[in-house]
């Protein structure tokens, strides 16, 4: 379970990304965070694993502060937390297999993962991984020559090779088109479901959040504004978030976004 | 035409052209004529040219005609040099590696030790190769060795800044990747950078194995081995026609080596 009790994150510079939140995230969720650009929501994922420090209050993982973690404990911690990028984050210029090992380095030794001496536990664990979402025979392909949305389950294969309790993914699919929006999307869903993985997603196409969010949050300026299922999510729900009407722009659609669609 | 209005506001006026350019040019040619001039500077007269002209074309004549049956008694002392090279570049480019992670803000584990290893890269740098010899040449003696010393340091100099300056360009969405992973600092470096930096690596690592061909005749000259050695005996023997075989045979290995170079590097990028 994630607990955020009174977090906030203030940047240098005065601009406060996270406004005294406190959540309640139960194993096995997965829940989808909308807002508008520079609502939060990347700050809120962040804090979840650390990568953005809190300013205020806290968040425990499985009853662990990660704001109290001494460095050791937060790669610990970090062990247990996949995450997923919205501009994939892979080594381009090295093979597929490569990328997904890195989601073994931290239960390898220092001195054999910087050898590449990977035990054949750890390449099992990383081919099943590129099993699961559907592209193992890329795995000695380089990363570049691959398409966005195969490279975005490269991304997936890695988070899942850390044999994680929880996924984290910021605006997955915000570099894809529609289509493969949907399949990683899907993905995303069946992971979720299969292995019971608690998954955190960063969503702003409002239609793709009410697809496949189980529970959805609002954010707005850093405050928690809205906490309910999908299903209650409607319209005047998220004209509440985004504090503004909603336009073809809030919707991916099928196809391109067009005026007719709304 | 009509004036198209538009709600972008208005055009913005040209702004002033800056004197910077001008001014600079002014003041670098004014510089030029002081260090040149008899009164101020070293008495640059291309007149002398003309004047020395016999002197030079007895030298240039002997250049011209090289001694090739003194080719055999260079090939030890030319060995020697490409032993020297190999084992600086091997040596001096493991260390530049570290080194240059260290001097980069991207992948410096803290401020201090960022800027402690961009100081002493710069004193290493500031130092040229011929000073590195010639100290060295004092500290073990005359011979290979003191080169060899001389040749590593003026390599991690060059390999741990071109290095360095590429780890700053580097993209650091797969370090964010590695430490949201659970990765601790050296993984991250290992398999986030490095492979980013790896082609560069090897390129610059090729580059100063060159530039220790070419060091290797001047570090010679204050005795620290290798082919400058003989260079030097023959200099002093003003024998012109002896130098002229190494000029010539160094200037092929050194084209050899750079073709070699570019042919590595075309297969790993």
């Amino acid at each position: 379970m994630i607990r955020f009790e009174n977090a906030s994150v203030t940047y240098p510079g005065g601009v406060h990304a996270l406004r005294n939140l406190t959540l309640e995230i139960p194993d096995g969720q997965l829940m989808v965070i909308v807002g508008l650009s520079g609502a939060g929501k990347s700050t809120l994922i962040r804090a979840i694993n650390g990568l953005v420090p809190l300013t205020e209050g806290d968040v425990t993982v499985d009853g662990v502060s990660v704001r109290h973690a001494t460095p050791r404990e937060l790669r610990q911690l970090r062990s247990k937390i996949g995450m997923i990028f919205q501009t994939f984050n892979l080594v381009n210029r090295t093979t597929v297999l490569n990328n997904v090992l890195m989601g073994r380095l931290h239960s390898a030794g220092t001195l054999r993962s910087l050898l590449g001496w990977y035990t054949p536990e750890d390449v099992e664990i990383a081919m099943q991984a590129l099993e699961r979402v559907g592209i193992v025979e890329k795995a000695y392909v380089r990363a570049s020559n691959l398409s966005g949305g195969q490279q975005q389950r490269v991304g997936i294969a890695r988070a899942l090779a850390q044999e994680p309790k929880i996924i984290l993914a910021d605006e997955p699919v915000a570099s894809l088109d529609p289509p493969t929006s949907h399949v990683v999307m899907r993905d995303l869903q069946r992971i979720n479901r299969e292995l019971g993985i608690t998954t955190i997603v960063n969503l702003h196409f409002l239609d793709l959040a009410k697809v496949y969010g189980e529970r959805i949050i609002g954010l707005r300026q850093g405050e928690l504004v809205y906490d309910g299922t999908a299903a209650e999510a409607d319209e005047h729900v998220f004209r509440d978030i985004y504090g503004r009407s909603l336009t073809a722009d809030d919707l991916m659609g099928e196809a391109a976004p067009t005026p007719a669609a709304l | 035409m009509t004036a198209v209005t538009s709600p972008a506001g208005h055009r913005p006026a040209r702004p002033r052209p800056s004197l910077a350019v001008p001014i600079g040019l002014v003041a670098f040619a004014a510089l030029t004529w002081l260090s040149a001039s008899e009164q101020f500077g070293i008495g640059f007269d291309l007149g002398d040219i003309i004047a020395d002209i016999d002197n030079g074309a007895e030298i240039i004549a002997q250049l011209l005609s090289p001694n090739w049956e003194f080719l055999p008694r260079t090939f030890e002392r030319m060995l020697e040099t490409f032993q020297m090279a190999v084992l600086a570049s091997f040596i001096g480019c493991a260390v530049a590696l570290p080194v240059a992670f260290l001097a980069s803000r991207v992948t410096a584990p803290n401020l201090p030790t960022f800027l402690l290893d961009r100081t002493v890269l710069s004193v290493v740098r500031a130092i040229p190769d011929i000073l590195y010899a010639m100290v060295f040449v004092a500290a073990v003696g005359i011979g290979p060795l003191a080169g060899i010393l001389a040749l590593v340091f003026f390599n991690i100099g060059v390999v741990a800044k071109l290095l360095s300056e590429t780890v700053d360009g580097v993209d650091t969405g797969p370090i964010e990747a590695a430490r949201a992973s659970g990765a601790n600092r050296l993984q991250t470096v290992r398999w986030s950078v490095l492979p980013q930096v790896f082609p560069n690596y090897i390129a610059y690592s090729l580059y100063t194995f060159e530039l220790n061909i070419r060091a290797s005749t001047v570090i010679g000259i204050v005795g620290a081995g290798g082919i400058g050695v003989l260079l030097q005996t023959q200099y002093r023997f003003l024998a012109w026609s002896n130098v002229s075989v190494i000029i010539v045979e160094l200037f092929a290995f050194v084209l050899l080596i750079e073709m070699l170079s570019i042919w590595l590097r075309r297969r790993l990028v």
